[in-house]
């Protein structure tokens, strides 16, 4: 009797909050098929301007922790490998993909013999270590962790590098298809040390011109780039422009020619306006609710119970777990333009298999909580941050939850204080999310693993922790996505880490403008974009 | 009996000694209120994927595991020699960042208040000439409408129209006036606008109750009597004596509209200050929002004493030091 009337009522406080926002009737709850590039022919010359959501902070790949970051370096700076349309490896500034022997301990590939930094110095062997050696070493690099696995790094010949592992780290290559295989310019940090950022220098399509804090990073083409053939654009300016509809009417006012990172709310209302396109892939990563299992004392403490309902018995938080509908989550909430998710394997990559979703059964729930012997309502405090999207998403779950027998009260809570909230313990539950990475062990291992260093909630469980280290010492495709099955079964039998859903990459952009690539990282790649012949 | 020369010499004196005094107070206050903010600054730079190694790095290295006061005065002591750090999130210097900044939000600023002086001004004028007149209802419906509207929504609503239906304005961005006039003013004359529409609603009703009681006062009867022309009548005798008190709400205004013009400047995309001061606060920039504080005091402390010296030159009965 209760379970309709809160889904309508949730369901029509949602229709007047976003009622003025769009005209489109609520459609399907997954978006259109992915759409990861628009191959009409494009003419040389011009600038194309890209809207960020947020502005980048330090230019340098061993000290940024920023996504918005690597956006821009897809333009300037290039990786030892890259992940391509498919999720899948392919070598970007390596010239194959590296020869794993000795168990998984030693990586041994060559690197691309044509190619300059933006500053005339050539890439090859050493240019790699230099990197390598400065992303482990270098005091605050945040690649360190990333890749301490790497003991040491050789170059055996003038364009072969060997990396020596302390243990098999299969998903070593994932992270050098990410920022840890950014490599600068070895005369560049010569030059300028751990001020880099100042005067960032790589491989890439356009080089480094000049930065406007809070405002704009402009690029220029880079003659010496080893594919300058293939590049049609004489700039490319990234502008950081925070508001989405802001960002949108930029768009269409011919200000902006694309807009990273659009929402939800902005992409439903653009629909069928002649002069935009959309581009789409699905991100890698996942949002959740993190349910505070066993963070009583810090998360760089051992784990130890939390003496609430939620940490003393799973039965209540399959409960809760249970009490979620997350078609209709997505529904309500983004206008159904994200797509459910229930585990930490993004689909469409070689390692992930089909999982379906549990359905939403609210009688169920209301037995494992009677059989759990708590008394009902079951309260929660919910920590959510301080947007639009998190607050309606707050709300949906209370809603629901409380059709089960669950009392969720809602805390918004600014970013950095939540962080340190949550890194205290001083959390019972709350929202977040995982920008993803294409080897499944980056969604994994340090979240949920006992000792990771972002498992919030301090979920622990030995049959977890086995498997992790078995993800990573098996190299055979086919075992290692058996194994991230039985990871997604474990974790999944914990609900300390209730998986919601899965952004979409939203991509918007002038129909001037043609080569723009979005890979299975959901970043822009404007390396071969241009004005279509015929614009402006 | 002192000089002119003496009083006016031991008045700027006072009032330098005076802004210094509050220049070090705001800079203590600012110092202490920024590290009161909840949440761990070597956290909201490092973001959740991070590990203690380097949050340990950052603190080191911006000395933020070092005592307060130790802290306030590295600060103050590189501050005066013009250093004030770098910035936390982008490696960058402060003052780069700031005198970047500065220029569009002064700009900008200068632009809106001249919106608000002649409109402002003139409106008050009018409704004030021509009381219980059609005017006078117009003038007063505008000023409430544009103290009224929300300046996000004005921005956007004045973006949908001038920039994209009737692409006359741009819709984002800056361009400096050295390098294209046009292009400059085809810029900013929305932001100006926004900002300049609710300074210019309260100049006017402060011009038009001024306004309204000058003209009812006994030297304005008695230019009339004289037969001066009733141009000479509004413009120097009413207009002239109106001025003080719409200096005084201009100055004050002046000093919000270069430290508030943050939501103007995040719907126009335009790298002033309010924007550089909010993306500071939001990553816990600790040097970024001290440099931007200070200049904003700073500004605001130049802009009284200017406004105090303009009283002096705009009516000759207010003489320096408060005597008569």
């Amino acid at each position: 009797m209760r379970r309709i009337p809160a889904a309508l009522s949730v369901a029509a406080l949602l229709a007047i909050t976003t009622a003025c926002s769009s005209l489109s009737p609520p459609g399907k709850e997954t978006t259109a098929q992915a759409r990861l590039t628009d191959l009409r022919p494009v003419r040389d010359g011009g600038t194309v301007t890209i809207g960020l959501k947020s502005d980048p902070d330090r230019l340098d790949p061993s000290l940024t922790t920023t996504l918005v970051a690597r956006t821009v370096f897809t333009s300037m700076c290039e990786q030892l490998y890259d992940v391509d349309q498919q999720n899948k490896f392919v070598p970007q500034l390596a010239a194959s993909l590296p020869k794993i022997t000795d168990g998984g301990r030693t990586f041994t590939f060559d690197v691309r013999k044509d190619a300059r930094f933006s500053d005339g110095a050539r890439l090859d062997a050493r240019a790699v270590k230099t990197s390598l050696d400065r992303h482990l070493h270098l005091r605050g690099s945040g690649r360190a962790s990333e890749i301490d696995s790497v003991q040491k790094v050789t170059a055996v010949g003038p364009y072969t590098v060997r990396l020596s592992l302390s243990h098999p780290d299969v998903p070593l290559l994932g992270r050098l298809a990410n920022t840890a295989g950014l490599i600068m310019s070895p005369k560049a940090l010569k030059t300028y040390g751990a001020d880099f950022a100042t005067h960032p220098s790589c491989v890439g399509p356009f080089k480094y011109e000049k930065r406007v804090v809070g405002d704009r990073i402009e690029l220029a083409k880079d003659p010496l780039y080893y594919d300058a053939d293939k590049v049609h654009l004489d700039h490319v300016i990234y502008k950081t422009i925070t508001d989405g509809n802001i960002r949108m009417a930029n768009i269409r006012s011919g200000d902006v020619q694309i807009g990273d990172q659009m929402g939800p709310v902005e992409v439903r209302n653009s629909m069928g306006e002649k002069d935009l396109q959309l581009l789409n892939t699905p991100s890698l990563g996942y949002m959740a609710l993190t349910l505070n299992v066993g963070n009583s004392h810090g998360i760089d403490k051992a784990p130890s119970p939390v003496d609430s309902p939620f940490g003393r018995d799973v039965r209540v938080r399959e409960a809760f777990d249970l009490s979620l509908d997350r078609a209709l989550i997505n529904k309500l909430v983004f206008q159904g333009m994200y797509e459910p998710a229930c585990g930490p394997v993004p689909p469409g990559t070689p390692l992930s298999t089909p999982v379906t979703c549990p359905k939403r059964d609210v009688a169920k729930a209301e037995r494992l909580l009677k059989a759990a012997g708590v008394k009902t309502p079951v309260p929660l405090e919910l920590m959510i941050n301080t947007t639009p999207e998190d607050s309606r998403l707050g709300q949906v779950v209370q809603a629901m939850a409380a059709d089960a027998g669950f009392d969720v009260r809602l805390r918004p809570t600014e970013f950095a204080t939540g962080l340190t909230r949550t890194l205290a313990g001083d959390f019972q539950a709350r929202t977040g999310g995982w920008g993803g990475q294409p080897d499944p062990a980056g969604n994994i291992d340090s979240l949920v693993g006992t000792t990771g260093s972002n498992n919030q909630g301090k979920l622990s469980d030995p049959e977890i922790d086995r498997l992790i280290v078995e993800g990573r010492s098996t190299s055979d495709v086919a075992e290692r996505r058996e194994i991230y099955r039985r990871l997604t079964v474990a974790i999944n039998k914990q609900h300390g880490v209730i998986y919601l859903y899965r952004n979409i990459n939203y991509v918007s952009a002038s129909q001037d403008v043609s080569g723009i690539k979005l890979s299975g990282d959901g970043l822009i790649r404007v390396k071969e974009a241009g004005y279509t012949k015929g614009s402006r | 009996m002192k000089t002119l020369r003496q009083l006016l010499s031991s008045y700027v004196s006072r009032r330098i000694g005076m802004s210094l005094v509050t220049m070090v107070l705001v800079s203590i206050t600012v110092f202490l209120g920024v590290r009161a903010m909840p949440g761990d600054t070597a956290q909201a730079l490092a973001g959740e994927q991070t590990s203690p190694e380097v949050l340990a790095a950052i603190r080191s290295e911006y000395g933020l595991d070092d005592n307060i006061a130790v802290q306030y005065w590295r600060y103050v002591s590189n501050a005066v020699t013009g250093d004030f750090g770098t910035s936390a999130r982008t490696g960058l210097p402060v003052l780069d960042s700031i005198t970047q900044a500065l220029p569009i939000t002064l700009e900008l600023a200068a632009l809106s208040l001249l919106m608000a002086v002649v409109v402002g001004i003139g409106a008050g004028v009018m409704a004030a000439v021509r009381r219980g007149k059609p005017e006078e209802w117009l003038a007063n419906g505008i000023a409430l409408l544009g103290m009224s509207v929300p300046s996000f929504w004005l921005g956007i609503v004045l973006v949908l129209v001038f920039a994209i239906a009737m692409p006359v304005f741009a819709a984002s961005g800056f361009v400096p006036f050295s390098t294209d006039p046009l292009e400059n003013l085809r810029r900013l004359v929305l932001p100006a606008v926004v900002l300049g529409s609710g300074l210019a609603a309260v100049v006017m009703r402060q011009t038009r109750a001024a306004m309204i009681d000058a003209m009812s006062s006994d030297y304005v009867r008695t230019a009339r009597a004289k037969g001066l022309a009733p141009a000479a009548v509004i413009g120097r005798h009413g207009l002239r004596n109106s001025l003080v008190t719409v200096i005084t709400v201009l100055g004050l205004q002046l000093g919000h509209l270069i430290s508030g013009a943050v939501v103007t400047e995040q719907v126009f995309v335009l790298p002033g200050f309010g924007k550089l001061t909010i993306d500071a606060v939001f990553t816990r920039d600790y040097a970024m929002v001290q440099g931007v504080v200070l200049f904003t005091s700073a500004a605001y402390i130049l802009i009284n004493l200017l406004v105090d010296f303009l009283y002096s030159v705009v009516d000759p009965r207010i003489r320096l030091g408060g005597s008569r």
